[in-house]
């Protein structure tokens, strides 16, 4: 499935007698502008201003109820702005010539139970304007390119929940899509799943398909975006590429057989000491590759090292401090304990946040 | 217009898939063997009869086809209540429609898309059934209605009256809420037109402007009315009506040019606020 999904990398190559789409090439692909959504007296989306590039793989990241859904129908159409702009292609947000390019996994979904994928995709297919041709020859291959190869005859009844899942997915990316909206793509996905998605997902964007990516899990954003958003609340509380949000802040943690005075003076040569619980010392400092000088140290005051671990600030630190409710040190420095667990990044970083 | 087809198309589609089409023919079958086996039986009892006059032949004939085709009325209404209760919120509850209309397709063409689907379905059960109901009639008693081709007319317009209100009802209500409306409606009417008969029956002007006016608020049973007065016979309505009387659930008389007009008018309305109030939901 994995190859399949390189395959893929001429997404763009469109077929005669498919739709042409609008739009320039140079311009954003998404761009809103003080977007707002109320739904009676409940406001879904505060002033949301967001642009995403041609050929990016953007992750909407928030808690369930931030309004991430919200935002995805108003770039559908599904849903009206109760004010603000939505621009897809350059368009306004929902026009019929928009909708051609864009493919879209919606959240909650259960498809009609009594069709098989492939009436599904052929529906689907003719609803989007594809010849019959087009739709022959396309529909093995997003069914390839979601691992459901050989299985397009059977009732969507019959489908685990991850098999909708992933039929939910090559329905988004039938009509070869320059903009794919995922909502959640991955909630129904076991790990296996989770890596294919990952791997459709960098194939699109090496093929130039712009992915939009609504998402509370942080591992997932954090494996294929380039550039986040975190909104909370209906409102962006933080956006740039995944580097800069993430932090400059690099950590030593020092795990000895005691900790007293005398170490901590030592160490503060190096950087500084934010946390000390139980016998393990955390140290901020500059750079990671002070650890063999802070190792040597250690030794030879005549202490047992037990483990010295480089910790970055995860996304999962940035996001807590975001929206967590925790209040964030001033100097940027991470949560107080108790706030994170502070696992080394990538290691421990698949929490989910509660909403 | 061709999203619509595809639409319709797709509708037709899980008609057959559900097996929806399969269990209406079955059904339908039994009811038509059913009615054809009571109706030579009343048929032949009656020719036994003294029955110099031809009345009580008459009556057994005349009823009988317009018992049946009472029946035919409601399992058109039900099976119209059923299709449309759920025709937007099911899919709107499932997300289906969100991915559906994402599509480029006009929200206009996929409502009229799944209005012609069930459309055609309606209209063929309902040809089906009144056309096998009045052949069995005109074979075993050579019996002539006042004019079939209208009785199975106002049956189908009645229908899609249902279905284009409760369609409507799907755009802008929950499927529950929307069937308890509808079927609540299509009572009322009932009930109405048998208020409005006896209000004749017993001259009394209040009940027959009250069974009117509910007549004009949600016209199915003047539909009614008017397509089993054509499935009677003339001799059939002048015997019945001479007193002043008459059978409660038959019509009897030719419906009214404006209700008619109203009644044809009302569905096209309902559509248009159904398309209306569609373009413009946040799903």
């Amino acid at each position: 499935m994995s190859q399949s999904a390189s395959a893929d990398g001429d997404g763009r190559h469109r077929q005669s007698g498919d739709p042409q789409v609008p739009g320039s090439p140079r311009g954003p692909v998404v761009r809103t502008v003080a977007l707002r959504k109320e739904y009676g007296r409940r406001v879904a989306l505060h002033e949301l201003t967001l642009e995403v590039g041609r050929g990016e793989v953007f992750g909407f990241l928030g808690p369930n109820g931030a309004g991430k859904t919200t935002a995805v129908k108003v770039l559908t159409g599904l849903v009206r702005p109760t004010s603000g702009t939505a621009e897809v292609l350059g368009r306004p947000a929902g026009d019929s010539e928009v909708r051609r390019a864009v493919g879209y996994l919606p959240e909650h979904f259960r498809f009609q139970e009594w069709a098989t994928a492939e009436d599904l995709l052929h529906f689907h297919g003719r609803l989007a304007g594809m010849p019959a041709a087009a739709r022959r020859s396309r529909i093995p291959e997003v069914l390839e390119l979601v691992g459901l190869s050989g299985r397009g005859g059977d009732r969507i009844k019959r489908y685990s929940k991850g098999m909708t899942q992933r039929i939910g997915l090559a329905l988004a990316l039938l009509a070869r899509p320059e903009l794919v909206l995922l909502d959640e793509p991955t909630s129904a996905l076991d790990p296996v799943g989770r890596r294919d998605v990952r791997l459709i997902v960098r194939a699109l964007a090496g093929g130039g398909v712009t992915v939009f990516l609504n998402s509370h899990l942080l591992s997932e954003v954090e494996a294929v975006c380039d550039r986040v958003a975190v909104v909370d609340r209906g409102r962006v509380v933080a956006s740039g590429r995944l580097g800069d949000l993430v932090g400059p802040v690099a950590q030593l943690r020092i795990a000895v057989d005691r900790v007293d005075r005398e170490l901590l003076s030592a160490v503060a040569a190096h950087g500084e000491v934010t946390e000390v619980e139980g016998t393990t010392v955390t140290l901020a400092v500059d750079q990671l590759d002070v650890g063999p000088a802070v190792a040597e140290l250690v030794i030879a005051r005549g202490y047992r090292l037990y483990g010295l671990i480089p910790v970055t600030a995860s996304l999962e630190d940035v996001f807590v401090r975001l929206v967590g409710g925790e209040t964030a040190p001033p100097d940027g420095r991470p949560p107080a304990p108790g706030a994170v667990t502070g696992p080394a990044r990538g290691g421990g970083s698949r929490a989910e946040v509660a909403s | 217009m061709t999203g619509a087809l595809t639409v319709a198309r797709w509708t037709l589609k899980e008609a057959g898939r559900r097996r929806l089409l399969l269990a209406a023919a079955i059904a339908s079958a039994a009811f038509v063997a059913l009615f054809a086996l009571a109706f030579s039986f009343l048929y032949g009892k009656a020719k036994q009869a003294d029955d110099t006059s031809g009345l009580l032949t008459l009556f057994a004939v005349v009823s009988q086809t317009v018992l049946g085709l009472y029946a035919v009325q409601f399992l058109g209404a039900f099976l119209a209540l059923f299709l449309s209760v759920g025709s937007i919120s099911a899919d709107a509850d499932s997300g289906a429609l969100h991915a559906m209309l994402a599509r480029p397709i006009r929200r206009s063409a996929f409502l009229a898309g799944r209005w012609l689907g069930y459309a055609g379905l309606l209209t063929a059960y309902i040809v089906a059934m009144s056309v096998a109901l009045f052949a069995v009639a005109g074979i075993i008693a050579g019996y002539h209605p006042i004019d079939p081709l209208r009785t199975v007319l106002l049956l189908v317009l009645e229908s899609l009256l249902l279905l284009s209100v409760g369609m409507f009802g799907s755009t802008v209500l929950p499927t529950l809420a929307n069937g308890v409306v509808l079927f609540g409606l299509f009572g009322l009417a009932w009930l109405a037109g048998v208020v409005e008969f006896i209000g004749n029956v017993l001259r009394n002007d209040p009940m027959v402007n009250l069974g009117v006016g509910v007549s004009l608020a949600f016209p199915s049973d003047a539909l009614w009315r008017g397509a089993s007065y054509f499935a009677q016979s003339p001799a059939f309505i002048s015997d019945t009506t001479a007193g002043g009387g008459g059978i409660p659930f038959f019509g009897t008389a030719a419906p009214a040019g404006p209700m008619l007009a109203w009644a044809i008018a009302y569905p096209l309305l309902f559509l248009a606020a159904g398309l209306l109030a569609f373009r413009r939901k946040d799903l």
